[in-house]
């Protein structure tokens, strides 16, 4: 169930990105939802269930658009490597490694997809991307995240022990 | 260990899909999927449209914002009307020069298209449309915007839908003409080229050429890939350097990507890379 609930959103998510999201310009980058909501899978349901849905989600992004099949497949799996970071357990919350690694996530899909551009032959600009795509894409994914974050919060049920939110809670 | 299991199985697949998505091998699936999701598409544009205009100004009434884009358009299509008298009147001249030799352009063949995706990523600038091989759309076909300036060109076509290379994408590369004077008389022939930073930029120009900020830029038809005439943009700012060997310009496309909802792709011009020998 939770598979067909995330194939759903992701499906709407790549649709969205490709229609209306297109009008949505900030620091010169669109938002990158369904990234964001792949890292915030990967931070809150654990690396197990991001080994099956950042997949998903790069299937359904390079079906969206013109980039050969395989391309965000590709670059979208260091997700899955980054948030292994969750289980150091450096704070108490799940929201704040969520939006390093929607940072970090967009950095390295960027950088992986030029790569991955310019060696089918297509004519890529490396530092226009770094500059002009990966870092403000990085800005700006982190600031979208929580709209993303929150449902896939209130979607998992299985919170760990004393801890809701960006906060602790106190056991009486 | 389970994770490097993984990742070997990802990368695998992935530069499999790649290495068969080049060879054309999933044209079928990608032609499926586009044409699955251009409904919702549609109406998610269509729903967001209010959402859009707040967006897009947020100090500006909705009104005022149509408004604009109605004027935008007509500055477009009278703009696309002087470049094609000027490129006419060029064209006049140099026929007559030719001691009356008589060339005439086919009549335009225009196929109606819808757009249904835009790629967003940054990277690229691309625009998906409704029409593909079925409709006659073929690779390398030029794709005019409603008021009849220059969008891009087909990049990929499937059955039933394209995608399309703006100008603005970094591998685009137009042959380009652009006033450098007055009259038609004195056009300076260049190389517009899609820029990340920029946006679009006419590069090439001789150092001693006269290009000003509104100037036009047109297509100059070298390369046979473009027909002559066809409006680009305008020039919005001129980069001097005295030490340089060209001119530099950035340029204002005349059709707006994000705002295109419709475009045309002219059949009856077959790009030099489609004919045969």
């Amino acid at each position: 169930m939770r598979y067909l609930l995330a194939t759903a959103a992701l499906s709407f998510l790549a649709v969205l990105h490709v229609s209306a999201m297109s009008r949505v310009e900030v620091l010169g980058v669109t938002p990158d939802l369904l990234l964001a909501f792949a890292a915030c899978w990967a931070i809150v349901r654990g690396q197990r269930e991001a080994m099956v849905i950042v997949p998903l989600a790069g299937l359904l992004r390079d079906l969206t658009t013109s980039d050969p099949i395989g391309t965000s497949m590709l670059a979208l799996s260091p997700i899955v490597l980054l948030a292994a970071a969750r289980e150091l357990r450096t704070v108490e919350t799940e929201f704040v490694p969520a939006l390093a690694l929607v940072a970090a996530a967009t950095v390295a899909y960027t950088v992986l997809r030029v790569g991955i551009l310019a060696g089918t032959g297509q004519e890529v600009d490396w530092t226009g991307g770094l500059l002009r795509v990966a870092l403000p894409g990085a800005v700006v994914n982190a600031l979208f995240t929580p709209i993303v974050y929150l449902p896939v919060r209130w979607l998992s049920p299985a919170l760990r022990p004393g801890v809701v939110g960006v906060g602790r809670t106190v056991p009486l | 260990m389970r994770v490097i299991w993984w990742l070997a199985t990802v990368v695998s697949v992935s530069l499999i899909s790649i290495v068969l998505s080049e060879q054309r091998a999933l044209d079928p699936l990608d032609n499926l999927s586009l044409m699955a999701v251009s409904p919702l598409a549609t109406g998610l544009d269509d729903l967001s449209d209010p959402v859009a205009e707040l967006f897009e100004g947020v100090v500006d009434r909705g009104d005022l914002v149509r408004e604009n884009q109605r004027l935008k358009e007509e500055v477009e299509r009278l703009q696309a009307q002087l470049a094609q008298q000027e490129g006419a009147e060029q064209r006049v001249r140099e026929l007559e020069e030719a001691l009356g030799a008589q060339q005439s352009r086919p009549q335009d063949h225009l196929l109606v298209a819808g757009v249904i995706a835009q790629e967003t990523s940054g990277l690229k600038r691309a625009i998906a449309i409704d029409r593909g091989t079925a409709d006659g759309v073929d690779e390398g076909m030029v794709v005019l915007s409603g008021g009849g300036s220059l969008v891009g060109t087909v990049s990929r076509a499937f059955t039933d839908f394209a995608w399309v290379r703006l100008l603005t994408d970094p591998d685009s590369t137009v042959n380009a003409q652009v006033e450098s004077g007055s009259g038609a008389s004195s056009l300076t022939r260049g190389v517009a080229g899609g820029n990340l930073r920029h946006g679009l930029v006419l590069d090439m120009l001789p150092s001693d050429a006269q290009v000003k900020q509104g100037g036009l830029v047109t297509t100059s038809g070298l390369g046979g890939n473009y027909p002559q005439s066809l409006l680009i943009g305008e020039v919005s700012s001129v980069e001097e350097r005295p030490q340089a060997p060209f001119k530099k310009a950035t340029v204002q496309p005349a059709a707006d990507p994000s705002s295109l909802e419709t475009v045309l792709v002219l059949l009856s011009f077959k790009p030099a890379r489609l004919e045969g020998p």
